[in-house]
This record gives C-alpha cells, sequence and structure tokens, in this order.
C-alpha cells in the first residue's frame, strides 16, 4: 500500500511538474520545427523522455536540469533525423496564423544558426544560468582543452599499440 | 543578429495558439508512458532478441559439445569454435545492453549523450562481424546435412577432410559480412556518420566561443 501510495504521489509530482514547465519545452520547439507535425511531434518526445528522466533519476540530481537536458538531447535526435532527411519540405507552415506570424519573423531575424548558437539562446532566453549551461552541454572551458590536449598527442602519434587496445576495451 | 529585437519578438509569440496549448492531464498521461527514442536510435529490442537467441544456441551447443567430446567426434574442434565464438558473443551483446542503459541515456549532458550513442552504433555495427561469423557456422553445418542426406559418401569424404570445412566456414562467413555490408549495415553506418558529424560541430563552435 505505501509504495502503491508513494508511486502515485511521485506520478502526480511528476505530471504537475510538466504541466508547469511545459512552455519551456514548446520554447525550444520554436527553434527547430517548421510545421505543426514536426512541433507536435518533437513536443511530445520531449516531454516523453523528461518523463523518462526523471522517473530514474538518482536522489541528488536536479528535475529541472533533467528536463533541459531531455530538451536539448531529444532536439539534437531531431536535427540529426532532419539531417538523415534531407528531401524534406523545410518552409514554414503553423496552423495558427498568429502563430506562423511571430516564427516566421522570429526565424527571420535570428537567421541561419548553428544548433549550439540556438542552444545558447534558448538558455538566454529561458535564464539558464551560466554554470548549469556547462552541465547541460557537457562542455566546459577544462574539457575543451582537454579535447585539444588530446588532439595534439592523437596527431603526435599516429600508431600506438596500448591505447588502441584500451579504445577496443573501454566503451566510452 | 539583434538580441534585443529578438527577444521583443520572442515575447510577441501568442499566448495560446494551436501549436502552443496547454497540457491536459489526459494527454500527459499517454505521453509519459511512450517510449522517446525512435527506431534507429532504440537498439534495446534487437540486442535483447539477440541475446535470447543467442543463449539457446549456446545451450544447444554446450549440449551437443559433451555428446563429441564423450564420444569423441569428428566435429569437436568445430564445435568448440562455435562455442567460443556464442560466449563472446553473448558477452559482446550484454556487455553493450548494459552500456546502452537506455533508461538513463537521455539524463546525460548532450556531449556525453552523443558520444555514448556514437559508441553504441559502433559497436553494434561491430556486432554484425561477430553475427556473420556464426551464421557461417549454421549455414555450415546446414550444407553438411543437405550432403548428407543427398548422398552419404560426399558427406563422409567431407567429414574427414577438416581443411575444406574451415574454407567453406571462412568463404561462407566472409560472404555473409559483405552481404550485410551492403544491406543492413548502411543504414546505421549512415546513422553513426551523421551523429559523430553533428557531435563534432558541436564541439567545433564550442571551442570557437
Amino acid at each position: 500500500m505505501n509504495n502503491s501510495t508513494k508511486r502515485s504521489g511521485f506520478d502526480t509530482d511528476l505530471r504537475s511538474l510538466l504541466k508547469h514547465q511545459h512552455r519551456r519545452v514548446y520554447s525550444i520547439c520554436r527553434f527547430f520545427t517548421n510545421n505543426y507535425k514536426e512541433h507536435q511531434r518533437l513536443f511530445t518526445d520531449i516531454i516523453a523522455a523528461a518523463s523518462q528522466n526523471i522517473r530514474t533519476r538518482r536522489e541528488n540530481s536536479d528535475k529541472n536540469i533533467l528536463l533541459l537536458r531531455a530538451c536539448i538531447n531529444m532536439t539534437a535526435l531531431h536535427s540529426i533525423s532532419q539531417e538523415l532527411a534531407p528531401d524534406t519540405d523545410r518552409t514554414l507552415q503553423f496552423k495558427s496564423p498568429d502563430f506562423q506570424k511571430s516564427i516566421s519573423g522570429f526565424r527571420e531575424t535570428m537567421g541561419e544558426l548553428s544548433d549550439y548558437d540556438k542552444f545558447l539562446l534558448f538558455f538566454n532566453f529561458e535564464n539558464v544560468a551560466t554554470e548549469e549551461i556547462a552541465e547541460l552541454t557537457g562542455i566546459t572551458p577544462q574539457s575543451r582543452s582537454a579535447q585539444r590536449k588530446k588532439e595534439a598527442i592523437t596527431s603526435k602519434k599516429s600508431f600506438n599499440f596500448i591505447p588502441y587496445i584500451k579504445e577496443k576495451l573501454i566503451w566510452s | 543578429m539583434e538580441l534585443k529585437k529578438l527577444q521583443q519578438q520572442w515575447n510577441s509569440f501568442p499566448e495560446i495558439s494551436m501549436e502552443e496549448r496547454p497540457v491536459l492531464s489526459s494527454d500527459l498521461e499517454k505521453i509519459v508512458v511512450k517510449n522517446p527514442l525512435s527506431d534507429a536510435f532504440y537498439l534495446r529490442k534487437k540486442i535483447v532478441l539477440r541475446v535470447a537467441l543467442i543463449s539457446i544456441l549456446w545451450l544447444l551447443n554446450g549440449w551437443q559439445l559433451r555428446l563429441q567430446w564423450m564420444t569423441n567426434g569428428r566435429d569437436l574442434p568445430q564445435l568448440i569454435a562455435l562455442f567460443g565464438l556464442l560466449s563472446y558473443s553473448a558477452y559482446f551483446h550484454i556487455r553493450l545492453l548494459f552500456f546502452a542503459d537506455y533508461p538513463t541515456l537521455l539524463s546525460l549532458p548532450l556531449v556525453t549523450f552523443l558520444g555514448k550513442l556514437e559508441t553504441i552504433l559502433d559497436k553494434y555495427i561491430l556486432s554484425f562481424k561477430i553475427m556473420s561469423w556464426t551464421a557461417g557456422f549454421y549455414i555450415l553445418a546446414a550444407i553438411e546435412y543437405l550432403i548428407y542426406r543427398i548422398n552419404t559418401d560426399t558427406y563422409d569424404s567431407l567429414s574427414r577432410n577438416d581443411w575444406y570445412k574451415w574454407l567453406i566456414l571462412i568463404f561462407l562467413s566472409v560472404s555473409i559480412d559483405i552481404l550485410l555490408l551492403n544491406t543492413l549495415i548502411p543504414r546505421y553506418r549512415k546513422l553513426l556518420i551523421t551523429v559523430r558529424k553533428y557531435k563534432e560541430g558541436i564541439h567545433a563552435k564550442a571551442q570557437n566561443k
């Protein structure tokens, strides 16, 4: 009985959080979708991902961070899927005239931006703190310098037997 | 691009529209139980199916190996090799399943998430090689059975010549590998290349900032 009460309480919490935060999900859809169908599909996928993240979260993880991670990860998958289908129509076609007008103006002003820039813009509009951005993207100044260092080492040594075996044994 | 103008346009979006309508509890109930990953990215079912199949084959092979061991049969080296291959295959797929950890995959930071997705796809493509070698063993067994049914003398001559069998096995496995390389693998490879390109694009942009 306790477990079921706890479970239903948890589900209610989750649903109320998602209901409360759903505008954030709509916000990211504005950057990446071109029509009503895509918009609705991405929204549904992000909500499903966020609920999965929150259900399987560890004790110390923040629900809002998990929601934002679901937003950017699912959007990245959406962009990858779009790249795989280059013949898809990219013209903006939304059902509501007001929304169509707003999004057309917004996209025109925004111009052609990379996905990373769009993410940064989204974080800016959603008032995400700078420290949280690194937590969401996984890119920190240290990791950038470490990446450069790694590239320098690999360019120096063309073939190194031990790292080769290490790479085969350890999946990262 | 003017940030101020963008912010103004952002704020001018209609409060409620057909696209951005309030979410109903009944809708949420249906959405929260949905799997967010599409078939292209969600390989769990396929891996689980393979693990189940490999486990059955492993048990059957173990039983056959025991029989051959006790009777000192002719196919012992072949069965030992297949047993080793099936054991490694089971280990590889179970490891991939645990590594992928689909329920927590989407809660990772973007770059880590893309990196993990890349590794999963890379290892899944690699698993086709193991599958083609396993299939080689079973097709050889099927051919042997067929020859046995058609002509017993030919079968006897083939079973006495181990070299021929190993050569047929190599030929079959390589052929299946080539077949998979041209049929099933390209779509996963294309997906892997796109994920890699996307991740590198994110990294390159972040480095320039």
